[in-house]
């Protein structure tokens, strides 16, 4: 990895790069630092990370009364609040808002946030890259919502699968704009992975080996590679149902010898992954937060490391248990329905070495606490749930009826949201400097504890007395009135939960201005993203820190005497960095990763509705690529005279005995090429 | 003072656990008691749900155990090592114990493991062919199925001469193992009796292996599980399990073409409708428009219509109609005497004697009278009773029939024993 380049990449040598200031007569390049011109120009990964969790909040609202709708028409037997039509729409645009706008971008909000700071970097490897994959997500995120004023969402379900998706069964443009929608949040996706891949393993601190790491950041790495892997499979998937929708090709038409079954396992191979990919991110952030509020390090660090590759890999094995009743034969169907019973195990050796890790230690149930505690707990239900259903003749029985959609919210609720929530209460002085409200913050855990069970609880019961899944209405007579009241009394308090949460957000902030600042360490935690000021200054760290511990904060405070016993060795206040260096180096921003993804929703309604617009949508694309190509790395004017002479810079790669003569640390430039 | 302050506690406390016990025995018996739950899966009727029954039960137990041993850790941990405000001891860093996590590893992995082999077993006895079965094609369509019977065991269904074409309702022989075959006709559907066996999928372009059987005479009912389209929530299924003796009987039936209606009859008003209000065009009636027409060229023969509708040759045998969620029969009132029961049949008093025929979880019995207003409300304008995409020849359209044609139709199709 070129971290520091002598000239800008694009010039010849010798030429005076102000020259070259403003590609192609369109921008100069933009510096500012405050105001809207900075967000959408912004190379910073921790801007880049909250653009990526406003964004997801919101569409989490668009999901959330998506949800509600389907909700209150399922409160009664046959109501006629949403016809047919719209209530397929609603419930396949509710997966897909949750799935590919809400869940995978928090996750990617963390990580954009956290795995620089955790790692000890002063940004991602490609900054302008990983302004392009937000940029790339929001403008998928926008396209495919877009639908709705457009005549309706997409209505083959959120697994979309064929021949229904084709345009003989679903004649509106609906399926269209999902397909080009997903396309576009995967090229965010794909683009992101890349580059949270090159971060974690190119540019850790000093000392931080990779079994040095915290946690989050290791399952994120997991996460990143599934992300890589996964995200082609689904594209060609994509791909191949655009053909057929707006070329008139076969692939999945079976009247020409197109197979159904195709689809079935495209969508899985990525489907499955994207399941774990969903929930590994925020295994990672309990894994931080246990320790930190149990004042105990992770029991087993290995263990849940190892466990979580595991899954990463086992994750791959496993996809046609979603296809047990498809036809796939006898064999097929026990080889997955073993390999998915035994993916049980990575996963149950993390719930035992969580609950091993609060013992013995002195928990203090703050609102991360007790979301934390929520995640085991309820996560716990659903992976149970999980493997009822992975014996395959008991699958039989429950796969497409209530029972699952069960289960996969006490996966992907329970589980991966219960984990972000509490990430962000635990995040937000850092991010913020400021704390949101504790006593609300726990009201808003137990009010969304109670909804979460009170709306998927009763569906286990339901699945398993018949309900079929996917059903715009259900007749009196066949007892399911009861159980879908009380589902949807708890969906309405699941939604006032995450009403508290976003009002905490506001109201904490206007209280904020009284109270003291949290300061870097709120929470006395590990991991050294706290040991530099709230929120963190734009380039991170100055200096580097050198790693000689898992937990290496921790370790900076708190030290044994003599005697054995454990006590403070330093003050917070000594060991935080100031956040006065003025010397520091940093990317400059750039417009052209917004300009390259305006590009990408013009293409997409071109392909639907005019290919004229498809071209310009393509021109402003290639106008993007080559000013992102032509643009200097650097702004010449800030040039920071000293000279680049290539030098051994340590890495993590490199252990380091705590008590060693402290290495040099890394050049001040993080100027890269990406 | 406060004694009086004592009892009141006391009596709120009663009040609570009389509260408590009220609702738990209400969410117990709401669990766990399957009358009036005709889709529940856990009430097995017949020998594959009962297998698969007997493979979960356990599972589920375990589960269960699991599940509190896990909560009950959590919730013990959360207590006895919560901070009390007297003590500030840092914790022993404790990082891990090798030994107990290789133990909780393999833990599970041995559980799984005897899980594991009852599944591939389980697997094997529901897959296994059955030498002697009946066998039957199941085919999905928006949004009704099409079954057809391999009466000489050929494996071929689409030789009218040796098959049994029927729709809507799938008639087996009690206590008989009834091979089905799923296929697809337009897209994904999913065929499922939950009383009988689980699932499986009517893919397009396949033909699925599946059985069920059924221990007693009896309807069984069902509702399509794969998303297939807009009515996806309005493609039931209904078995109905006779008597050999009576199967037989209904069997000779069917291989009848349609009865000729009485000349002169309302009924024969009504065949002339069926042939004239393009009715004819996608149904099909044997013995009235199953004319073949040979095409010029190739010479094949094949039907004049489109035989995208269900066969209606028996319509009146059947006790409900457009993918069974509407009756066209009287259903049996649940409960009955044999009294009762014998005069809904002979037509006594009717709102008495039956059961009531727009209670959505009482299906009709072709016994019974015929139950007429929802099949003319139907006949006035399907796509009001069920969302369809006619326009898109996926449904039946709106005919704009009149009155009169309605009345006529409708004792037609009456006629179709």
């Amino acid at each position: 990895m070129a971290l520091t380049e002598a000239e800008p990449l694009a010039l010849p040598s010798g030429e005076p790069a102000a020259a070259n200031d403003s590609p192609l007569g369109v921008f100069t390049r933009p510096r500012t630092a405050t105001g809207w011109r900075s967000w959408i120009s912004t190379v910073d990964h921790k801007k880049i990370g909250i653009l990526y969790g406003a964004t997801a909040i919101f569409f989490l609202i668009v999901g959330g009364l998506e949800a509600l709708l389907i909700r209150a028409q399922l409160w009664a037997p046959r109501s006629t609040l949403l016809s047919a039509e719209n209530y397929n729409e609603v419930f396949t645009m509710h997966g897909t808002t949750m799935v590919f706008l809400v869940v995978m971008p928090i996750g990617a909000a963390f990580a954009n946030y956290l795995i620089p700071l955790q790692i000890g970097a002063r940004d991602v490897a490609f900054p302008r890259m990983n302004a392009l994959s937000y940029w790339c997500f929001l403008a998928g995120g926008i396209f495919l919502n877009s639908s709705w004023l457009l005549g309706g969402g997409a209505d083959g379900g959120w697994f979309m699968y064929a021949p229904n998706n084709g345009v003989q069964f679903s004649p509106t443009h609906g399926i269209d704009f999902w397909v080009l929608g997903l396309i576009m949040t995967g090229i965010a996706s794909t683009v992101g992975s890349i580059n949270l891949i090159v971060t974690v393993l190119n540019m850790r601190a000093p000392g931080m080996t990779l079994m040095k790491m915290p946690i989050f950041t290791w399952m994120t790495l997991v996460t990143q590679f599934l992300l890589v892997f996964a995200l082609p499979v689904i594209t060609v998937a994509l791909f191949l149902l655009m053909f057929d929708r707006l070329f008139d090709a076969n692939f999945f038409d079976v009247s020409q010898g197109g197979s159904p079954l195709l689809w079935e396992h495209l969508f899985w191979i990525f489907g499955h992954p994207e399941v774990y990919l969903m929930i590994l991110p925020s295994f990672g952030l309990v894994s931080d937060m246990l320790p930190v509020f149990s004042r105990k390090p992770i029991f087993g660090y290995p263990f849940i490391v190892f466990s979580g590759v595991a899954i990463g890999f086992m994750g791959w094995g496993v996809w046609a248990h979603h296809m047990f009743v498809s036809g796939i034969g006898p064999v097929s169907v026990t080889v997955f329905s073993l390999t998915t019973m035994f993916i049980a195990v990575p996963t149950g050796v993390k719930i035992l070495n969580w609950t091993a890790t609060m013992w013995g230690g002195r928990l203090r149930f703050d609102t991360p606490m007790l979301f934390s505690i929520g995640l085991i707990t309820m996560f716990t239900i659903g992976g149970l749930s999980g493997v009822s259903h992975a014996i395959a003749p008991a699958d039989t029985q429950q796969t497409d009826t209530y029972y699952i959609v069960a289960h996969f919210h006490y996966v992907l609720f329970g589980g991966a949201f219960f984990g972000f929530m509490g990430g962000f209460y635990f995040y937000w002085p850092k991010v913020f400097g400021y704390r949101l409200n504790e006593s609300l913050g726990k009201w808003n855990f137990w009010v969304m504890l109670l909804g979460f069970n009170l709306t998927f609880g009763p569906m286990h019961i339901l699945g398993l007395q018949g309900m079929s899944r996917r059903i715009y209405t259900y007749d009196a007579g066949y007892g399911f009135e009861l159980w879908n009241k009380i589902a949807t009394i708890g969906a309405f308090t699941l939604a006032t939960s995450v009403a508290m949460f976003i009002f905490n957000i506001f109201w904490s902030k206007k209280k904020a201005k009284d109270l003291p600042p949290p300061g870097p360490d709120p929470w006395d935690a590990r991991t050294i993203e706290w040991m530099i000021q709230s929120p963190p200054p734009a380039y991170n760290y100055e200096p580097i820190p050198t790693i000689t511990h898992v937990d290496d904060f921790w370790y900076r405070k708190y030290g044994e005497t003599e005697d054995g016993r454990l006590v403070r060795i330093a003050k917070t206040e000594d060991l935080v960095q100031a956040g006065d260096a003025t010397d520091v180096h940093l990317p400059s921003p750039s417009y052209w990763p917004l300009v390259i993804a305006i590009g990408l929703p013009f293409l997409g309604y071109g392909l639907i509705y005019s290919l004229w617009l498809a071209l310009l949508g393509g021109l402003v694309i290639i106008v993007g690529i080559y000013g992102w190509l032509l643009e200097p790395p650097d702004d010449p004017e800030r040039a920071h005279g000293h000279d680049h002479e290539p030098e051994e810079l340590p890495t993590g790669d490199r252990e380091i005995e705590p008590g060693a003569e402290p290495l040099p640390t890394r050049d001040k430039e993080v100027e890269t090429v990406g | 003072m406060k004694g009086k302050h004592r009892l009141r506690s006391l009596f709120g406390g009663f009040v609570v656990l009389v509260i408590t016990a009220l609702v738990v025995s209400q969410v117990w018996a709401s669990i766990f008691d399957n009358d009036g739950k005709p889709l529940t899966t856990l009430s097995p009727r017949g020998q594959y749900a009962q297998t698969i029954q007997n493979l979960v039960s356990p599972v589920f137990i375990i589960a269960g155990v699991i599940l509190v041993l896990v909560m009950g850790a959590v919730l013990y941990i959360a207590f006895r090592f919560r901070e009390r405000p007297d003590e500030d001891e840092i914790p022993a860093q404790l990082h891990g114990n090798t030994v107990l996590e290789i133990g909780w590893t393999l833990a599970p992995a041995a559980i799984l493991l005897v899980v594991a082999v009852l599944t591939v077993a389980t697997i094997a006895d529901l897959e296994a062919r059955e030498p002697d079965a009946m066998k039957v094609q199941v085919e999905g369509q928006q949004w009704w199925w099409a079954f057809r019977y391999d009466l000489n065991d050929d494996g071929v269904y689409d030789d009218p001469e040796n098959d049994l074409i029927t729709a809507t309702e799938l008639v087996i022989p009690e206590d008989t193992v009834v091979e089905i075959y799923t296929t697809g006709n337009d897209v994904i559907h999913s065929y499922w009796i939950p009383e009988l066996n689980g699932k499986k999928d009517a893919v397009p372009g396949m033909r699925n292996f599946w059985k069920i059987q059924a221990d007693e005479p009896g309807v069984y009912r069902g509702q399509c599980t794969e998303f297939c389209g807009l009515s996806h929530a309005n493609m039931r299924m209904l078995v109905r399990a006779l008597p050999r003796a009576e199967y037989n009987a209904w069997l000779a039936n069917q291989l009848e073409p349609a009865v000729e209606p009485e000349e002169g009859s309302l009924a024969a008003e009504g065949k002339d409708v069926y042939l004239n209000q393009l009715c004819s065009s996608c149904h099909l009636i044997r013995g009235v428009n199953d004319e073949k027409v040979a095409d010029p060229e190739s010479g094949v023969e094949s039907l004049l219509v489109s035989g995208i509708a269900p066969d209606l040759t028996h319509f009146s045998s059947r006790g409900t109609f457009a993918g069974s969620i509407f009756n066209s029969h009287y259903p049996d009132k649940p409960g009955a005497t044999p009294e009762e029961v014998a005069a809904c049949r002979a037509g006594e008093n009717v709102a008495q004697n039956c059961g009531d025929p727009e209670d959505e979880a009482l299906p009709g019995n072709p016994a019974n009278p015929a139950y007429n207003v929802d099949l003319e409300d139907w006949l006035r304008d399907p796509t009001v009773m069920k969302p369809m995409a006619a326009d898109d020849g996926r449904g039946m359209p709106n005919l704009g029939l009149g009155e009169d044609q309605i009345d006529a139709l409708v004792a037609y199709l009456n006629s179709l024993k």
